[in-house]
């Protein structure tokens, strides 16, 4: 029976697999996909390695009204990009250039 | 506010002119370096007794959060630490103050401590890597190790345990119980969490007064639009570009970083020690000055970093904090900013070394030859839990197999049905 299942998967991968527009191809790897983010998941909710204290939160931290300045240096246009690259805004802890 | 030079200009200086460190710099500066003595005068090293009955038999009652003689039940506390020395106004904060408990350690000073019991003369050894207190073998008195010796073990304050064994127990039962399906057999077969272990964990608990200059390029979009059409068709943006600086003041309040080497080793790789992490933070301003009864009944581990050490630490998470502070103030930059250089100017810091209270289940997990100590920790005065447990690979690739393989039966279906 089971031979049967894996027989009818291939034949109906290889018939999508032979479409035209090739999106259908695509959709094809969404089980595999799903197969890696279920082991990622719960393998992340078991060892926790992605865990630790939030201290930007969980701290008592006063600070006064942040000032600062802006200033236009360019334009950009047609750009496919939707975003910035490197966009660190929420990335608190990756460290950038230190100056003295 | 300061403004910060361009990319690739002001980078640290050569090597004949080191960068000057602010907390390091007023570290070697003894004028700028006052302590703190917070050593509890009213109690010496050996046998400390009960102020009411004279008993030694003295431990925590967890629930009180009080100092209990287990001979007459008289109770009571050693007063918060806060409240027997000045903590100003933080924005004023300048130099580097610490704790008499928090300065360095002299690499000199033994961890073995060996007290004369004053009940009958005998010498009583104590280690104090894992304990403050040793029960005299002869007359059985409890001596109790509460001078601030300079090899680390006795800090400026203790925060006692609040949360009970058994409910500790209960917090890591239930934490482990939503983890069974998947968890190595070898460890739902040895699981026991009574095990636990309570654990005076040390830690710098710091206050400082900072500044941060943080430079980068922001986006704004102008517009978007499509070309082509039908396939072809794809989307553009156009967007202003913008030089952005921000300057942040603040103070923080008990930033807490662990003061023992190994655990300030936090590589989930190869150790769990973020799980202890985690945790944090504790309600320290609830810590009392030292009292080595606050102990009995627990272990502890001693500090063996120095403010030196951890400097780099703190610094690096006050510039975590600040990039914090100004992401607000950078909403208008809707394709995101990305920031290229920060700048750190830190005016003070005020150090307390602190024992502070860790439930600890531990199992050792050995996996393809490479062994790992895997935690749950509760936090001693929140019951906040977090652990690591590990994983049975077989039953997890057998379900991520079997959900893809639903995932992929529905595609094929709907592609056939659709074809």
């Amino acid at each position: 029976m089971i031979a049967a299942l894996f027989a009818e998967l291939a034949s109906s991968m290889a018939l999508v697999a032979a479409e035209d527009d090739g999106a259908p191809v695509f959709l094809l790897l969404a089980g595999p996909a799903g197969a890696g983010g279920t082991y990622f998941l719960a393998w992340r909710y078991y060892r926790n390695t992605h865990t630790s204290h939030g201290y930007e939160r969980e701290t008592r931290i006063e600070a006064k009204p942040v000032t600062g300045n802006e200033a236009k240096v360019k334009e950009i246009t047609g750009t496919k990009k939707s975003g910035i690259d490197g966009d660190n805004r929420s990335d608190h802890r990756r460290r950038v250039q230190r100056l003295d | 506010m300061t403004s910060l030079p361009p990319p690739g200009e002001g980078s640290p200086s050569p090597a004949t002119d080191p960068p000057v460190d602010p907390i390091l710099d007023s570290i070697a500066d003894p004028v700028a370096d006052p302590v703190i003595d917070t050593q509890n005068e009213r109690l010496d090293d050996g046998v400390n007794r009960c102020p009411k009955c004279g008993s030694t038999e003295i431990q925590l009652r967890p629930s009180a959060g009080m100092l209990i003689c287990l001979f007459c039940r008289h109770e009571w506390s050693e007063a918060r630490l806060d409240e027997t020395i000045d903590n100003g106004d933080l924005a004023t904060l300048t130099g580097t103050t610490m704790g008499s408990g928090a300065t360095d350690i002299d690499t000199a000073a033994d961890s073995l401590i060996t007290m004369k019991c004053q009940g009958c003369g005998a010498e009583v050894v104590v280690n104090t890597e894992a304990q403050m207190g040793s029960r005299c073998h002869w007359c059985r008195h409890v001596l109790t190790i509460n001078e601030q010796v300079p090899n680390g073990a006795v800090p400026d304050a203790v925060l006692p345990f609040k949360v009970t064994h058994d409910d500790a127990v209960a917090r890591i039962d239930a934490f482990a119980g939503k983890r069974r399906m998947f968890a190595h057999r070898a460890f739902l077969r040895d699981f026991e969490p009574d095990n636990i272990v309570g654990v005076y964990m040390p830690y710098m608990v710091v206050d400082s007064n900072a500044s941060a200059d943080i430079a980068g390029v922001g986006e704004v979009q102008t517009r978007k639009y499509t070309r082509g059409s039908g396939d072809d068709k794809e989307t553009f943006y156009d967007a202003d570009v913008y030089e952005v600086q921000r300057h942040v003041d603040f103070t923080v309040d008990d930033l807490t970083i662990e003061s023992s080497a190994d655990r300030a080793n936090i590589d989930s790789s190869v150790n769990t020690n973020n799980i202890i992490n985690t945790i944090l933070p504790f309600d320290t301003e609830n810590a009392v000055k030292w009292n080595a009864s606050y102990l009995t009944g627990y272990t502890s581990e001693k500090r063996d970093q120095d403010v030196a050490h951890l400097v780099p630490v703190v610094e690096n998470q006050l510039l975590s904090i600040a990039r914090s502070q100004v992401e607000s103030s950078v909403d208008r930059y809707d394709r995101g900013v990305r920031w290229e250089r920060e700048r750190l100017e830190v005016h003070g810091t005020r150090w307390v070394a602190m024992y502070l209270p860790v439930w600890l289940y531990s199992y050792y997990h050995e996996e393809s030859g490479k062994g790992m100590v895997h935690y749950i920790a509760v936090n001693g005065r929140t019951g906040e839990v977090m652990g690591s447990v590990p994983v049975s690979h077989p039953r997890l690739l057998a379900a991520a197999a079997a959900v893809g393989g639903i995932i992929e039966i529905l595609v094929i279906a709907i592609l056939v049905a659709a074809g």
